[in-house]
């Protein structure tokens, strides 16, 4: 198939099995890289730590390096959430819980509440009563940065704010104390190192870096692909971007439709997929004209 | 419990300005070599301005 083939002529059902023929080429692919990203990733963040503690790295580097660090730290944990590293009851079925767990603390982010919150946001993408991520919904990419930065505050309704709401509409309340632990402890890390000597070290290998890589990622995860003009349906609530960072300056979402039509297909080969399915999702009406 | 859990983290605003805000505007004041103004120490001066900050974001609700 052509990336230019017009397909507009075919049905629904014939549309349907070139999708899925096309979908399992790229389906059940270990992703490798994506499980060396996680633990090298966690890794070069702790070892931060001590190099700058030491004298070793100068701060500014540690901290240049220490929002790469963070930024990247969630994608790993994203591809363990659609169980793409081992299905339930696979032999590495450990593996995938090891780079969900780890890959996002960083991120002070726990894997049960990313997994469950992330489930209902492919569930109920772009609805306002019930996607997770809807309160990343903005005009333009200013107001995008801004509302991240704003849905962070003490009593904002968006962000992380509302995963909570989500998880006690879902009765999850031993994830809700999950998160709470996770809080505790990276406040009580951050106030014991600032008492000690080290706010500055603190500030700059965790907490600003912690903040800079939530907007990064709520910018190109959440509302690049689900920008405001989209609406809620399979073929409708996400799209294909151009972003002028590439595929890769936008962690690998330029193409984030395959992600939302096929979940399981790991994150490396959405682009391969993505030009193989280009004129199907044509033929459905999707916005894939930009790319 | 939600409500028990909401409790904790009311006051967190002005623990983030004591706990945190308060050393950190103190050891940039060190780092720069800075001296503060009314003979305040560097410490006095974090706990003023990190706390009064971390005071202004719990009553109003946000930082920015």
């Amino acid at each position: 198939m052509s990336p230019t083939q017009d397909l507009s002529n075919l049905s629904d059902a014939e549309l349907m099995r070139m999708e899925r023929e096309v979908a399992a080429r790229h389906l059940d692919k270990f992703p490798y890289f994506a499980v060396i990203w996680a633990f090298s990733n966690l890794a070069v963040w702790l070892a931060l730590w001590p190099l700058v503690f030491m004298g070793i790295l100068p701060l500014w580097l540690g901290f240049i390096i220490a929002t790469a660090n963070i930024t990247l730290s969630y994608l790993p944990s994203h591809e363990a959430q659609h169980d793409i590293i081992a299905k339930p009851g696979a032999k590495l079925r450990w593996l995938n819980q090891l780079v969900g767990h780890t890959s996002t603390l960083p991120l002070v982010l726990p894997y049960q509440v990313a997994k469950i919150t992330h489930m209902d946001h492919h569930k109920h993408a772009n609805d306002p009563d019930l996607d997770p991520d809807y309160s990343t919904h903005a005009d333009g990419p200013l107001q995008a940065v801004w509302k991240s930065l704003y849905n962070r505050q003490p009593r904002a309704n968006g962000g992380f704010n509302a995963y909570g709401e989500v998880l006690q509409r879902k009765g999850r309340m031993d994830v809700i104390l999950i998160s709470v632990a996770y809080q505790l402890v990276h406040f009580g890390i951050l106030f014991a190192l600032a008492w000690s000597g080290y706010a500055l070290e603190a500030a700059l290998l965790w907490w600003l870096p912690r903040h800079i890589a939530l907007t990064y990622i709520q910018y190109y995860l959440s509302w690049a692909p689900h920008n405001p003009e989209l609406t809620k349906g399979r073929y409708r609530d996400t799209r294909s971007f151009r972003s002028i960072l590439g595929n890769i300056g936008s962690l690998g979402m330029q193409y984030h439709i395959i992600h939302h039509l096929h979940p399981r297909i790991p994150l490396y080969r959405t682009p391969r997929a993505y030009w193989e399915m280009k004129p199907i999702l044509e033929a459905r009406g999707c916005d894939v004209h930009a790319l | 419990m939600v409500q028990v859990i909401k409790s904790i983290f009311y006051l967190g605003p002005l623990l983030f300005g004591f706990g945190f805000l308060a050393p950190l505007v103190s050891q940039v004041i060190q780092a720069v070599s800075w001296t503060p103004p009314f003979g305040l120490t560097p410490l006095m001066t974090g706990l003023i301005v990190g706390g009064g900050y971390g005071m202004i974001a719990q009553i109003r609700g946000r930082w920015i």
